[in-house]
């Protein structure tokens, strides 16, 4: 196993390792396949986030699994509006399995809003699969059916987490200094 | 206390929200109206200060001291209080958090710090600068071009 590279200077400690990680994953993907009883899996993921742990879950899947994605409009404050799809998914869910994968849930409202276009659809059933769970936050109190970790209420990054754009592409979790968050 | 603003919003995409303008509310804080911009966006139903709950009483049974929590989410059957301002009075408004759950059990409450918020804010795209006490404390919010584009 290729050992995990060092932390950035902006970071304070790793959360969970690419190792830690890997073995959550894989007990997740194996208990999806399970639970599925044969049928087809229909993963959604959120984007861009999402990618890292779909990826990595959807492999991990002994069972027909089918892949989809959404992204949603970013909120600019002062600017108003409302939540949009920006990025729709491309299959029809009518009468599907789906579970909606999630890096992390915090807030819970991104998840709530898609749970509930989700729901609309025709779908048999709307799961969620989020690999981190910070439910210190949580305001929309959405189900979790697959939960990987339950975190601290810190600022983390890496595996698909990001400041800004940056830190996605680190193999682990880990947290960032306050410094780095606030300024 | 600010106004008091009601909402019919159901919390379902794609619906309007009923409420009066944001410009009409009286916001304690700037951040106040960020987080009521950011339930907006999600089609969350919200009221800004609907409730005061008495907290504590003269010797005479008359109310003295009420708590306000700044909103109140009937979707989730939720209240939050924003907590922007100077350590100290965090820990005085942590004291009234406290007796309010000893009092309201069946109330439901959740404490966002300045830090939370700003948190939440950074994982959204969005720059945030504290603003001294002084300056009416919260922070100012601002976009900083970031890819994120959700609040987890």
């Amino acid at each position: 196993m290729i050992p995990d590279p060092p932390l950035p200077p902006e970071c304070s400690r790793v959360v969970a390792t690419s190792a830690q990680i890997a073995t959550r994953v894989a007990e997740l993907g194996a208990r999806l396949a399970h639970d599925g009883g044969g049928d087809t899996v229909r993963l959604v993921t959120v984007l861009r986030g999402g990618v890292f742990f779909l990826a990595d879950l959807c492999r991990a899947m002994e069972c027909d699994v089918r892949l989809d994605f959404m992204a949603v409009a970013q909120y600019v404050p002062g600017q108003g509006g409302a939540v949009r799809v920006t990025k729709d998914l491309d299959d029809d869910i009518e009468g599907a399995r789906v579970v909606l994968v999630e890096d992390i849930v915090d807030t819970g409202l991104t998840v709530n809003y898609v749970l509930g276009l989700l729901n609309a659809r025709g779908a048999a059933s709307v799961e969620v699969c989020a690999l981190f769970d910070k439910p210190a936050r949580r305001i929309a109190d959405v189900p979790l059916a697959y939960r990987g970790f339950e975190l601290s209420d810190r600022f983390l990054v890496g595996y698909g987490l990001d400041l800004g754009g940056r830190y996605r592409n680190l193999p682990y979790v880990a947290e960032l200094r306050d410094e780095a968050v606030y300024g | 206390m600010g106004n008091r603003a009601d909402t019919n919003a159901q919390g379902a995409a794609g619906e309007a929200l009923a409420h009066p303008p944001l410009d009409q509310i009286e916001f304690a804080h700037a951040s106040e109206r960020v987080a009521a911009e950011i339930l907006d966006y999600y089609r969350i139903a919200w009221q800004y200060e609907p409730t005061s709950f008495p907290i504590q009483w003269d010797g005479e049974g008359n109310v003295i001291a009420y708590f306000t929590p700044d909103f109140y989410l009937s979707d989730f059957d939720l209240y939050i209080e924003l907590t922007t301002m100077s350590q100290k009075l965090v820990t005085k408004k942590n004291r009234k958090v406290r007796r309010l759950k000893e009092l309201y059990p069946e109330v439901n409450i959740k404490v966002f710090y300045q830090k939370d918020f700003r948190a939440l804010l950074a994982r959204f795209g969005v720059t945030s600068e504290a603003r001294e006490h002084a300056d009416g404390g919260g922070f100012v919010a601002s976009p900083d071009g970031s890819e994120s584009g959700r609040l987890p």
